[in-house]
């Protein structure tokens, strides 16, 4: 049911640095386009420092124009995501996933809550008022973690080489949790370079 | 019988009509079954096309409506937070809570990992899979199969915000619900959900399809019902008994068929009665023209105004003047048309009318009678004075006779019936002689009828009419033979008489032709010149069984029935042949009989029998008699004169008997005259004999003529005729008639002096030389 094919055309760049190396993935559909907001995430099988992880994007969740932005936002366990209102009209998000069940309830334009993720996993935000608004949170517990852009391409550098489990999740992705995980070995050659093709709902 | 009838006018009318209005209704049935046929089968397949669509409607309302719900369940929030949360009692509660509300059948929560919450009944893991999988490839709504049951049912999908489930309502397909979907259409089209697999081809087209179901016709139509996830294709079939919407217009039909045979039955019995009413009057015609025909007389009634009636009174207008005509011609046929009284024909009816129921104490004789010299009067007055005449006599016996019977028989014969009541037949007769002689006017010429009468006897006389009739006539012949002016009754000898006539009649016409009839010679003897002039030819008749027949006997015979011309004819041919043989002054003297006289064909007989002889036309001697010049004496000259010039000698034969008339001797130069032997035979006992032989000789003998004495017997007379001048004698004194034969031997000169046979030549020479 969870179908993904890999169809890997697996070419190892060597990289600077002999113990870590930059994966690229290209995520496309069924009929190869490109997928865009698919969240990648890679588990070296020799476990990642136990220092705090900190990603280069903000940990702001906006709501503008009765969406959220942006649609997918990737935080490290742990971290506190505001959702600034600047909006006309108030907004009551919630969430029912798992790791993160909350309410942010009706707060108005300028207006800033804020939400602590303490598990990893998907959080599907809502807006209680409006029921288009949808926006995704993905609490990951790995530094090396990404999301494709428009043309499905999404680069994570400094990944440590050696086998790894690389996951891919994505909203729409028809497989439990929507995710779905593959074996990696990252060469510490510099570069891997990946392109998986899911099948989206 | 029965062909007459199955022939008739009205047999033939009513069948065609009868027909042709069995014809029309079955043309209007047939049309109005294929009418119908086509009607309920348009009406069916319009229903249909509208049924399917108002279905289509009502399952796509059904569907918004479920789907509706759903969606505001799915979209409630606290549902919402149940469903995420996995809040199963919760879920359930909802969920039944709803079902009540919505009066659902199934109100289902199935989440993303395929747990069905609220299935009301037995729901298999397999089809509960199947459940989640139809969901999960987005199927929103159509049938739901679970099991053997359908289930109209709308999905919508939970989102929190991701899709985290779907909320399945469903109601039964069940035959509650197709109950209430047939209530939608005019008609049931008992909607039902089928399998497409188990529909044919055209069947699953869509259009309306025809299928034949045990002894019905069907119209199907099939449409394609949305299916909820992979299930097997459904689809709603709706279908129609054709067989049985025609039969809802089988009464109709049959109203029709009802009319169309009592209507049937109305024109043939109509159409019957009709005819009939045509056919009764021709019927009657015929009846009455088989009447008329069988002589009857027949009238038709006249009932009509029409063309009809107009036959009848023809027909009757006919009967009644062909019934004048038929009697104006039996009339004609049975009376005279110039007097108006009775022809033969009725006489004969009448009398056999009398023989057949005789009178008693009556006898009926019948009257024959005729007009004497009735011919003069036609030839001398002109026919319109003798049909005048004869009208006048007819008008006079109808009084004489009163209320007896008359009838004309043709000509001047008229004959009556009457009885004996009023006078003797006698006395009748007189009374009948009186009346017809009455002299009278007519035309302004005075005319006195005579009349003959003969009387016969119906019954004694003859039972039938030709008998009675021949009878009268014999005993009118016998008065008119007695003398003008008499009347006599019929005696059987008459008719003996008549009937020995008649075959004297019959062997006179063989005896020419067998050669019985030979020639006698009777010499006629000069005193002068004391030798044999001439021999008179004289007719006898050598009949085969009767022996030799006197000429008075069957001359007036031959002289009544015209035989008298052939017979004369050949008497003066074997005349003339025999008479060549004598010498040349011997003459032969031939009588001519009055008939023969005047048959124009005589100069050419002679001619032909002095050619064929060769005798000189001196030597033949024609005898004619006085009576020649009393019917018509110019005629008489002429011929006389005609004959003298052929240059035969003519001699006046039975001189002085009769109507003699010396003008006549001064009319015509005879060679002769013969006196009649009456005169000879008084010769010897009466002295005015001897005058009158004197005065005829003196005469004679001053116009030139020679005179011969006929039948002289003995010496006496022969000295008297001497004596008185007369110049010829003929007689038994001198010789009877001879045969031919003797001829020669009696002209022989005496060479024997004694020879016995000699015996009146002697005598006449004795007497010659007495004389001298």
């Amino acid at each position: 049911m969870s179908r993904f094919a890999l169809i890997a055309c697996v070419g190892a760049l060597m990289a600077a640095q002999t113990n870590a190396a930059t994966l690229s993935v290209h995520v496309v559909d069924a009929g190869g386009q490109p997928i865009p907001d698919a969240v990648v995430t890679i588990r070296p099988a020799t476990g990642t420092s136990a220092q705090p992880i900190r990603f280069a994007w903000r940990m702001t969740m906006l709501q503008k124009d009765i969406a959220f932005n942006p649609h997918v936002l990737i935080v490290p366990v742990g971290a506190t995501v505001a959702f600034p209102n600047e909006d006309k009209v108030r907004h009551h998000v919630y969430s029912f996933s798992k790791p993160a069940r909350f309410e942010l309830k009706l707060f108005g334009r300028d207006e800033t809550r804020s939400y602590t993720f303490t598990a990893p996993g998907a959080v599907a935000l809502g807006c209680n008022i409006h029921d288009t608004m949808s926006g995704f949170i993905k609490v990951v517990d790995t530094p090396f973690a990404g999301k494709t852009d428009a043309a499905g391409n999404v680069s994570i550098p400094s990944v440590t080489a050696g086998p790894a489990t690389l996951t891919v999740w994505h909203p729409r992705m028809k497989a439990k949790d929507n995710e779905a995980s593959f074996a990696l070995l990252v060469s510490p050659s510099g570069e891997v370079s990946r392109e998986l093709r899911l099948s989206l709902r | 019988m029965r062909r007459r009838i199955v022939g008739s006018l009205s047999a033939k009318l009513t069948l065609f009509y009868a027909t042709l209005i069995a014809a029309i209704v079955v043309a209007t049935l047939g049309t109005a079954k294929a009418g119908i046929s086509g009607y309920a089968e348009r009406m069916i397949r319009s229903e249909m096309v509208s049924g399917a669509a108002v279905f289509d409607r009502v399952i796509t309302m059904r569907y918004t409506q479920l789907g509706d719900a759903g969606r505001v369940l799915a979209a409630d929030f606290g549902f919402r937070t149940a469903a995420a949360t996995g809040d199963a009692p919760t879920i359930a509660s909802a969920l039944d809570s709803l079902r009540g509300r919505l009066r659902l059948d199934q109100a289902v929560y199935v989440s993303t990992e395929g747990l069905v919450i609220g299935f009301r009944g037995t729901l298999a893991q397999r089809e509960a899979t199947a459940l989640r999988d139809a969901l999960e490839d987005g199927s929103t709504s159509g049938i739901l199969t679970i099991g053997d049951r359908h289930f109209n049912a709308t999905a919508a999908e939970i989102r929190a915000p991701v899709t985290i489930g779907w909320v399945v309502f469903a109601n039964a397909l069940d035959a509650r619900e197709i109950a209430r979907l047939s209530r939608l259409s005019a008609i049931n089209l008992s909607p039902r959900v089928v399998p497409a697999a188990a529909l044919s081809p055209s069947e699953r087209s869509g259009d309306v399809a025809e299928r034949r179901v045990g002894r019905e016709d069907m119209l199907l139509q099939a449409t394609p019902l949305a299916t909820f996830g992979r299930g097997r294709p459904q689809m709603l079939v709706l279908q129609y008994s054709v067989t049985r919407a025609l039969g809802e217009y089988a009464p109709i039909l049959w109203l029709l068929l009802a009319c169309g045979l009592t209507g049937t039955v109305l024109a043939a019995v109509g159409s019957w009665l009709l005819a009939r009413r045509i056919t009764r009057p021709i019927a009657t015609l015929d009846a009455a023209a088989r009447r008329v025909a069988q002589g009857e007389y027949a009238q038709v009634p006249v009932t009509t105004r029409d063309e009809l009636g107009t036959l009848a009174e023809s027909f009757n207008r006919m009967v009644d003047d062909v019934g004048e005509r038929e009697r104006q011609i039996t009339h004609m046929a049975l009376h005279d048309g110039l007097t108006g009284l009775a022809n033969r024909v009725l006489l004969g009816e009448r009398l056999s009318a009398l023989s057949a129921h005789p009178a008693s104490g009556r006898q009926h004789a019948l009257f024959c009678l005729d007009l004497d010299n009735f011919k003069v009067v036609n030839d001398t007055l002109g026919h319109p004075t003798g049909d005048a005449l004869l009208c006048e006599i007819a008008r006079r016996l109808c009084d004489v006779v009163e209320n007896g019977f008359v009838a004309r028989l043709g000509g001047d014969e008229f004959a009556l019936v009457v009885d004996d009541v009023r006078f003797s037949h006698v006395r009748f007769a007189h009374e009948l002689i009186r009346a017809v002689s009455e002299p009278c006017v007519v035309n302004g010429h005075r005319i006195v009828p005579g009349t003959s009468v003969g009387i016969a006897i119906l019954g004694p006389d003859g039972e039938d009419a030709t008998t009675l009739t021949k009878n009268a006539d014999l005993a009118l012949y016998r008065a008119k033979h007695e003398g003008r002016g008499g009347y006599r009754f019929f005696e059987a000898a008459m008719d003996a008489e008549a009937q020995r006539r008649r075959q004297m009649e019959l062997d006179l016409h063989d005896a020419i032709e067998h050669g019985h009839l030979f020639l006698m010679f009777q010499p006629l003897f000069n005193l002068s010149e004391a030798r044999i002039s001439a021999f008179e030819a004289l007719l006898r008749w050598q009949h085969p069984e009767r022996g030799t027949i006197p000429p008075n006997d069957f001359i007036p015979l031959a002289e009544d029935t015209g035989l008298i011309v052939p017979i004369g004819a050949w008497v003066i041919r074997e005349a003339c042949r025999i008479a060549c043989d004598w010498p040349d002054h011997v003459r032969i003297a031939v009588n001519v009989s009055p008939v023969q006289f005047r048959n124009p064909g005589l100069s050419a007989v002679i001619l032909q029998a002095l050619a064929e002889s060769g005798l000189a036309p001196g030597r033949l001697e024609l005898e004619i008699t006085e009576s020649l010049f009393i019917d018509n004496p110019e005629t008489t000259l002429a011929s006389l004169h005609s004959l003298r010039n052929l240059g035969v000698r003519v001699a006046l034969d039975d001189f002085g008997t009769g109507y003699s008339s010396l003008s006549y001797l001064r009319s015509f130069p005879f060679d002769k005259i013969k006196i009649d032997r009456s005169f000879i035979i008084d010769l010897l006992s009466s002295d005015g004999a001897t005058a009158i032989i004197k005065s005829i000789t003196t005469l004679a003998e001053a116009l030139g003529m020679e005179t011969t004495a006929e039948g002289v017997e003995n010496a006496g007379q022969l000295d008297i005729l001497r004596a008185q001048g007369c110049s010829h004698i003929q007689g038994y004194y001198f010789s009877k008639p001879i045969g031919a034969n003797e001829v020669g031997a009696l002209m022989a000169p005496d060479v024997d002096g004694d020879a016995s046979s000699q015996t009146a030549p002697t005598n006449i020479r004795q007497a010659s030389v007495t004389s001298m």
